[in-house]
């Protein structure tokens, strides 16, 4: 195969594997930021880092997992780069807000606003769990936890939730 | 199982399918998890935010040329260890020099890692785990592992590359020793592992791999030979 056709075959195993996956890079950045500008140069980022070492993933099927590691690293990254603090809920930028906005169901407003809120330590693992689908042994391993560690954050998590809403 | 114990499984993970024989006799336990189940639904409406349209940014060309080729994969175990030290350390450090962006994103990265996630399992013992934990983390249907593996102190079934896989330890002659099968991580050559504090190495077996990590100063070649007429692969 000539190295104009190897070139070609990468960017379109790169293409389809972004292409599925995209939605889920973003909304993961998107909620350990709580910044759709961060999410967005977060993706920019970990996009380049992946195609710079696509060749090391082995497998296809794996790719989740793997471009959600390199979200969180990069996610990671990004913070250790700006020196940011905390969010102050009371004080927010234009695009953290606009995490918030977009929702006109009433209920859905105020969980998000709920989830919005929570302890990073407690809202990761809700949302790779919720929204990746993962186990709570993928989580624990994608964290750097036990798994005991996870099930109880997934628990103060809800609490924390169901308590907001029942306010 | 008492309500709970109930209760805390199904709020961590509302997937939780246990506990059948409490939740049938408990109509409070039934309605708590219909209210987690809505409330999960109402998680999940609120994290899936609108997503804006994919910007892909400018990708640099990459030589395929500069990808390493690695070594056809040797069936011979003493053919593995014997080069092992050898070409591998080259290949290793190749790929370092030209993938100087891929700092993680290797499988012998992850399995280093990996081991930094995990300290509490890096402890000597003289207790060996149960036959009920090993068998339920090395299940028949992944491999079968003879008694002359060593003394096997820690199992816990862990995520390597996206899969499952048995991550156990043993007792090494100068401490804890990390092995970690792995059925469907088929590799073409050895390759070392080099920690800060580890060494150790990736194997191909048959149609997956098997890593051995130990303190640096861990003899690894005996235990590599012992462990690899420990295991088969339930093909």
């Amino acid at each position: 195969m000539s190295s104009t056709t190897d070139a070609a075959a990468r960017r379109t195993r790169f293409d389809d594997l972004v292409g599925g996956y995209y939605a889920d890079m973003f909304r993961y950045a998107a909620w350990l930021s709580r910044d759709r500008a961060v999410a967005e140069d977060v993706v920019q980022e970990a996009l380049l880092r992946a195609w710079k070492s696509l060749d090391s993933l082995r497998d296809d099927a794996a790719a989740k997992h793997w471009l959600l590691t390199i979200v969180r690293r990069e996610n990671a990254r990004y913070f250790e780069r700006k020196r940011l603090e905390t969010v102050d809920f009371d004080n927010l930028t234009g695009a953290q807000s606009a995490l918030l906005a977009e929702e006109p169901d009433h209920q859905a407003e105020h969980m998000r606003e709920a989830i919005f809120e929570l302890e990073d330590d407690y809202r990761e693992p809700l949302v790779l769990q919720v929204l990746m689908g993962y186990s709570t042994n993928e989580i624990a391993e994608l964290m750097g936890l036990k798994q005991g560690a996870v099930l109880t954050r997934l628990h103060r998590a809800r609490h924390k939730l169901k308590e907001s809403m029942d306010k | 199982m008492n309500c709970e114990e109930y209760r805390e499984a199904i709020t961590a993970d509302p997937s939780y399918d246990g506990g059948a024989a409490h939740l049938s006799d408990c109509a409070a336990c039934q309605a708590y998890r219909r209210e987690v189940l809505a409330l999960d639904k109402t998680i999940a409406g609120a994290l899936a935010i609108e997503v804006p349209p994919l910007k892909m940014p400018a990708l640099p060309e990459i030589e395929t040329d500069t990808v390493i080729a690695l070594r056809p994969r040797s069936r011979s175990v003493s053919t593995w260890l014997a080069v092992a030290a050898t070409v591998t350390i080259a290949a290793v450090v190749g790929f370092r020099m030209l993938a100087t962006d891929v700092v993680y994103e290797s499988l012998e990265e992850e399995i280093l890692a990996h081991l930094d996630h995990e300290p509490a399992a890096l402890v000597v013992s003289d207790k060996p785990v149960s036959d009920r934990r090993l068998n339920r983390v090395v299940p028949a249907s992944i491999a079968t592992l003879g008694h002359g593996a060593g003394l096997i102190t820690y199992a816990q079934t862990c995520v390597i590359n996206g899969k499952d896989i048995p991550h156990l330890v043993i007792q090494g002659e100068r401490g804890p020793v990390t092995v970690l099968l792995m059925p469907d991580e088929k590799i073409d050559a050895a390759a070392d592992l080099n920690g800060e504090h580890t060494r150790g190495v990736l194997l191909p077996v048959g149609e997956g791999s098997i890593a051995i990590i130990g303190n640096r100063e861990e003899s690894i070649a005996p235990i590599t030979s012992s462990i690899l007429k420990s295991v088969a692969w339930e093909t």
